[in-house]
């Protein structure tokens, strides 16, 4: 039980008199009962807000949302509806010498996964070196032949990498995954600050935090950067799979912010190996893409389908170096979690140095050994597979029914390569308005990364947190939602 | 102060070289004034690197690229803090020329006291310096004194001297870049009997207009010891007395000890090369 | 700018005027309800209106009885109201990027208002105050679009799309008196103004002069009226010369040609010969050109030339145009 000993006069309300922080690891309160110190004055601005002021201010942030059309789309249901993602007002905050470490952690990983894509599509020696096998490498279903032995525009394959880092019972951070293919999320970062200092102008500025708006910027940079022509203003668009895709607002927000024109497969044409944009006054050349579309979706003809997304002859411009693509093609072997297995190694080999963010420890189904000790305890671990994003297909040993493991036990036996399974890291939590009380939910914590002339990282991130109870599911598909992530200044 | 650099170097060959093997020296040192928080040194094409210290103390980046290749790019982005290193106010006056005797034969001070590779101590170098210590008999006021007179006299220019220019060519022709004036300044005060050691780094121009020399690239200055009270950083390239704006990757007897990148290889030279180092301040 | 970007604010804009317009049409005819019984030739008036719209069809065999709010809130006709503020909507979110935030959030609110419960619990009780509010929501966001946003391509092709839709309403609803049966009463003839908010602008220029033939020449010759069929022409004109650089009265595209002819034909045509020609006749005449004014500006600014005679991408493309 957590007390609130930071009340600042008699009639601040004790917000927290009920809160529980046990068995988990607690932004707010670590694993003690007092609110850590960078987390004091917004312990003392919920404790003068009277319980209707907070609820009106949380509706208020509802309907802004949804008035502003900050909306993703969610499919299964009914024919694609609309929603806002939940969003809850209680910033989590991460100080500046804690961010820091996050950071050069990040960097070190996206220059390390980088070199990694390199090598494999190059002379494979990390492979020819035994440190990883190559059947690991080649049979990721986003493993792409093609790529062998071309030269990424200025040796870059991922651009934009949104990894997800959580923490244990102890509080430290560890990458659970990186995103290296269409990362999205942005756009929520963006638009939950400018709702929390519409929401709590004062306290944001009293605690000087980091300012997250040069993200557009950078984006931009980082594209230009790419650009095949060396001279005059290189045109940039962003590729989206269309108004109907769940995460459009973000693609249409990003291209207001940048400035950039947002095409669709069918604004594209490509002529003798260069790329084209259909616009009132005849084509316009277009070198860099920004696309928010999977790999085999980008060029019918080139990937063998019908895709109606892409354009036919944009794998022979990328090839011939007439337009890049950000990110480049086949980078969703970086992010296939039997590669992140090995993640560390990379570095060590790449690097010559140590990890400096830790991971949550990985049993490859594929290596005989770890599938018998997965099959002996899968009550106890999580089993993913290995290329599913969006918190689709896991099992989470402790919370599933005997029928339920033995089905994923089959299906580990039939297709090993396809699941890698890891301990139940009770992800730490952070206190939440849930229906007019708060209470503990679990979060993680979404950076961006980007990667051009050099590599940024806007401060702090995505923080999504499971707003069902216990839940350790964070993703906007499974009915999470997020906060705002307050860096302060160091 | 916490400084990130960016350090970019970028090879061309007009036909594809092999077996290169090369040596880097781009990562920060970690000493009383300064901290190397992390340096990330990457290679393309991609290899395996590996690291030693050196007999001077500097990290070592070392790999080979066995096959043919026709570019070589080498990245170093280090995030280093820096402190306080000299009080202005409170220059370490007051140690007499004539106690360089004591110091001539410790360990820490020999090495750079004698000639080496790019630096000689001959007559004529010893009666510049002479007479440009005039009648200073304090060994900081003359380390200032010749800092100042290479800043004066010596002419700012790129693409005049190349990296194999020895010291004797510099004092002659009394212009170069920043490697050249630290030589100048080093030979004129070990034939003074003042230690001085090269080092290189880079540093962050805070001045509004950007307008120091040196900035956009690696830099090099120079230490002097001053008996009794260690090490000073003294920049001839801008005059100035070594702060906290600068970040140090190693030091030498000369060039020679630190250069960023050498190395060797099968093929012919390159017909382009370039370099680019960005320092930025992050708080 | 993108081709399709163009074609989409044009279609917007387009959707948003259509909004207004059969919600004034609805709105005026709602009215008149009040001073006419329904046998007494109510129910003529709203025949002829749903034959204007081309919506008879569709209200004969849908479920609802009123056909007010049949034109309002069928799901099923294409040019209901709720329809027409879907699609704007849905086009305005495939180019959010092009408009300010203020434009976004005044469609956005109509929008999620008109598809909520509210709407029909409004319409039930408050039915003045619920047109008001649309058509006062497409004022605010002509408004907004002449000065939030920059004028530029983007913004001649939604003035392009709301003058060519306006044109076409102004003609439908003259057409309303020649589908009557029976010569228009003065109830009609202020019903026709007062569907194109010209009342006011008639009686200041032919005083109490209500006649067919004047109402006529207002909605279609008038120089300064913003909704008569020469000035929404003229501003087609206009702009399309202005998107091309081209001096007005000479043309370089197709869509220029059409649009020239048909400003010269309202300009050097006159109320009494079009009455003598046949009313009727000649709004369809004036409605084919228009419709052929749409469509070669998409083949102008839309498609490429080599799509234009090839059959197969050009259907394709522009299918999927439409449906928006």
């Amino acid at each position: 039980m957590a007390q609130n000993l930071h009340t600042v006069d008699a009639v601040a309300i004790n917000r927290f008199k009920d809160y529980s922080n046990t068995g988990f690891f607690d932004e707010m309160f670590g694993t003690g009962f007092v609110a850590q110190d960078h987390y004091q004055q917004i312990n003392s601005r919920l404790s003068q807000i009277g319980d209707s002021e907070l609820e009106t201010k949380q509706q208020q942030v509802a309907s802004s949302f949804l008035e502003h059309g900050v909306t993703f789309t969610v499919y299964g249901e009914t024919e694609g509806t609309e929603r806002i993602f939940p969003f809850d007002l209680i910033p989590r905050i991460i100080p500046s010498d804690e961010w820091h470490e996050i950071e050069q952690g990040l960097v070190q990983r996206i220059i390390a996964l980088n070199l990694f894509l390199n090598d494999i599509y190059k002379d494979s020696k990390i492979i020819k070196d035994g440190v990883i096998p190559r059947e690991v490498v080649e049979s990721s279903p986003h493993y792409r032949a093609e790529m062998v032995g071309f030269n990424v525009p200025k040796d870059i394959y991922i651009h934009i990498c949104g990894s997800d880092l959580i923490r244990d019972e102890k509080g430290r951070y560890l990458v659970l995954e990186d995103n290296a293919r269409c990362p999205s999320g942005v756009s929520y970062l963006l638009e939950n600050r400018e709702i929390m200092k519409k929401a709590f102008p004062r306290t944001y500025r009293e605690m000087s935090v980091c300012p997250v708006e040069a993200y557009p910027d950078l984006l931009l940079k980082t594209l230009e950067y790419l650009s095949p022509r060396n001279s005059g203003k290189p045109v940039c668009v962003l590729l989206t799979p269309g108004v109907y895709n769940s995460a459009y607002f973000e693609h249409t927000y990003l291209a207001r912010q940048m400035g950039i024109e947002i095409v669709e497969g069918k604004d594209l044409i490509t002529i003798e190996d260069f790329l084209f944009m259909r616009t009132t006054h005849g084509l316009v050349q277009v070198d860099v893409i920004y696309r928010r579309l999977d790999d085999n979706f980008l060029d019918p003809s080139f990937f063998k389908n019908d895709s109606l997304l892409g354009v036919s002859g944009l794998m022979n411009c990328y090839l011939k170096g007439n337009v890049s693509l950000a990110n480049g093609i086949g980078t969703g072997v970086a992010d296939d979690k039997v590669t992140y297995a090995y993640v560390p190694e990379m570095i060590r080999y790449y690097l010559a140095q140590e990890p400096i963010l830790e991971q949550v420890p990985t049993y490859l189904c594929w290596r005989e050994d770890d599938r018998k000790f997965v099959l002996e305890n899968l009550q106890d671990l999580v089993i993913k597979p290995a290329n599913e994003s969006g918190g689709y297909g896991m099992l989470i040993g402790s919370s599933s029914s005997r029928k339920e493991r033995e089905e994923f036990s089959d299906r580990i036996k039939k297709s090993p390569r396809d699941y890698i399974a890891q301990p139940i890291v009770s992800l730490s939590r952070h206190p939440t308005f849930c229906d007019g009380s708060i209470e503990g939910r679990h979060v993680d914590l979404r950076p961006f990364v980007l990667y051009g002339d050099d590599i940024e990282i806007v401060p702090g991130g995505l923080t999504r947190v499971a707003l069902q109870k216990d839940s350790l599911v964070v993703n906007s598909s499974q009915g999470g939602g997020s906060k705002d992530t307050w860096v302060l200044k160091g | 102060m916490r400084l990130y650099v960016l350090h970019k170097t970028h090879y061309s060959y007009p036909s594809p070289v092999r077996n290169s093997c090369n040596e880097l020296r781009l990562s920060p040192l970690s000493n009383d004034w300064q901290k190397c928080i992390t340096c990330f040194v990457s290679v393309f094409p991609t290899t395996k690197t590996r690291q030693y210290l050196d007999l001077n103390g500097n990290l070592v980046h070392y790999f080979e690229i066995p096959e043919d290749h026709s570019h070589l790019t080498i990245e170093s982005r280090s995030t280093t803090t820096t402190s306080k290193r000299v009080d202005f106010g409170n220059f370490p006056y007051g140690v007499p020329m004539r106690s360089l005797k004591e110091v001539e034969s410790s360990p820490e001070a020999r090495p750079y006291l004698q000639s080496s590779h790019f630096v000689d101590i001959t007559p004529e170098i010893w009666r510049q310096a002479v007479e440009i210590q005039g009648d200073s008999k304090d060994v900081f006021q003359t380390a200032y004194q010749i800092m100042e007179f290479v800043y004066l006299n010596y002419e700012y220019c790129v693409s005049t001297t190349s990296v194999d220019t020895h010291v004797s060519e510099v004092l002659k022709k009394r212009k170069g870049v920043c490697q050249d004036f630290a030589h100048a300044v080093i030979a004129l005060c070990r034939c003074l009997g003042i230690p001085a050691r090269y080092v290189s780094g880079y540093f962050y121009d805070s001045s509004r207009d950007q307008i120091m020399r040196g900035g956009g690239a690696s830099h090099a200055w120079v230490e002097v010891l001053v008996n009794g009270h260690g090490w000073f950083g003294l920049d001839p390239t801008n005059n100035r007395v070594v702060d906290e704006t600068y970040v140090l990757i190693g030091s030498g007897r000369d060039y020679r000890d630190v250069a960023p990148v050498t190395g060797n290889y099968f093929g012919k030279l390159p017909d382009k090369m370039e370099v680019s180092v960005n320092v930025r301040r992050i708080d | 700018m993108l081709s399709r970007v163009a074609d989409t604010l044009w279609w917007m804009s387009r959707f948003v005027e259509r909004a207004e317009g059969v919600t004034r049409i609805v709105q005026v005819h709602r009215d008149s309800d009040l001073e006419t019984e329904f046998s007494q030739g109510a129910a003529e008036y709203w025949n002829s209106a749903l034959i204007a719209l081309y919506a008879q069809n569709e209200f004969e065999v849908g479920k609802f009885k009123d056909p007010g709010s049949f034109i309002i809130f069928s799901p099923q006709w294409i040019g209901s109201v709720i329809n027409c503020v879907n699609a704007a909507r849905e086009n305005a979110r495939m180019v959010r990027d092009q408009l300010s935030e203020e434009i976004w959030v005044e469609l956005n609110n109509l929008y999620h208002f008109l598809n909520s419960e509210d709407a029909h619990s409004n319409f039930a009780t408050e039915e003045s105050k619920f047109y008001a509010r649309i058509i006062r929501f497409s004022l605010i966001f002509q408004g907004l679009s002449d000065a939030t946003i920059h004028q530029d391509e983007g913004w001649r092709f939604m003035t392009l799309g709301k003058y060519l839709e306006r044109a076409d309403l102004t003609s439908r609803v003259l057409d309303t008196l020649t589908l009557l049966g029976s010569e228009p009463t003065r109830l009609d003839l202020i019903r026709a103004l007062r569907s194109c908010s010209a009342f006011s602008a008639f009686k200041k220029k032919y005083r109490g002069a209500l006649t067919l033939s004047n109402v006529a020449d207002l909605l279609l010759f008038s120089e300064d009226f913003p909704r008569s069929l020469r000035f929404s022409l003229r501003c087609i004109d206009s702009q399309l010369h202005e998107i091309s650089a081209v001096p007005s009265g000479s043309f370089t595209n197709e869509a220029e040609r059409l649009s020239g002819r048909a400003l010269a034909h309202m300009n050097f045509s006159d109320i009494n010969s079009m009455i003598s020609q046949g009313l009727h006749e000649s709004i369809d005449e004036i409605q084919k050109l228009l419709i052929a004014v749409g469509q070669s500006i998409f083949e102008t600014y839309v498609l490429l030339p080599s799509e234009i005679n090839s059959t197969t991408p050009l259907q394709k493309l522009q299918s999927q145009m439409q449906q928006q």
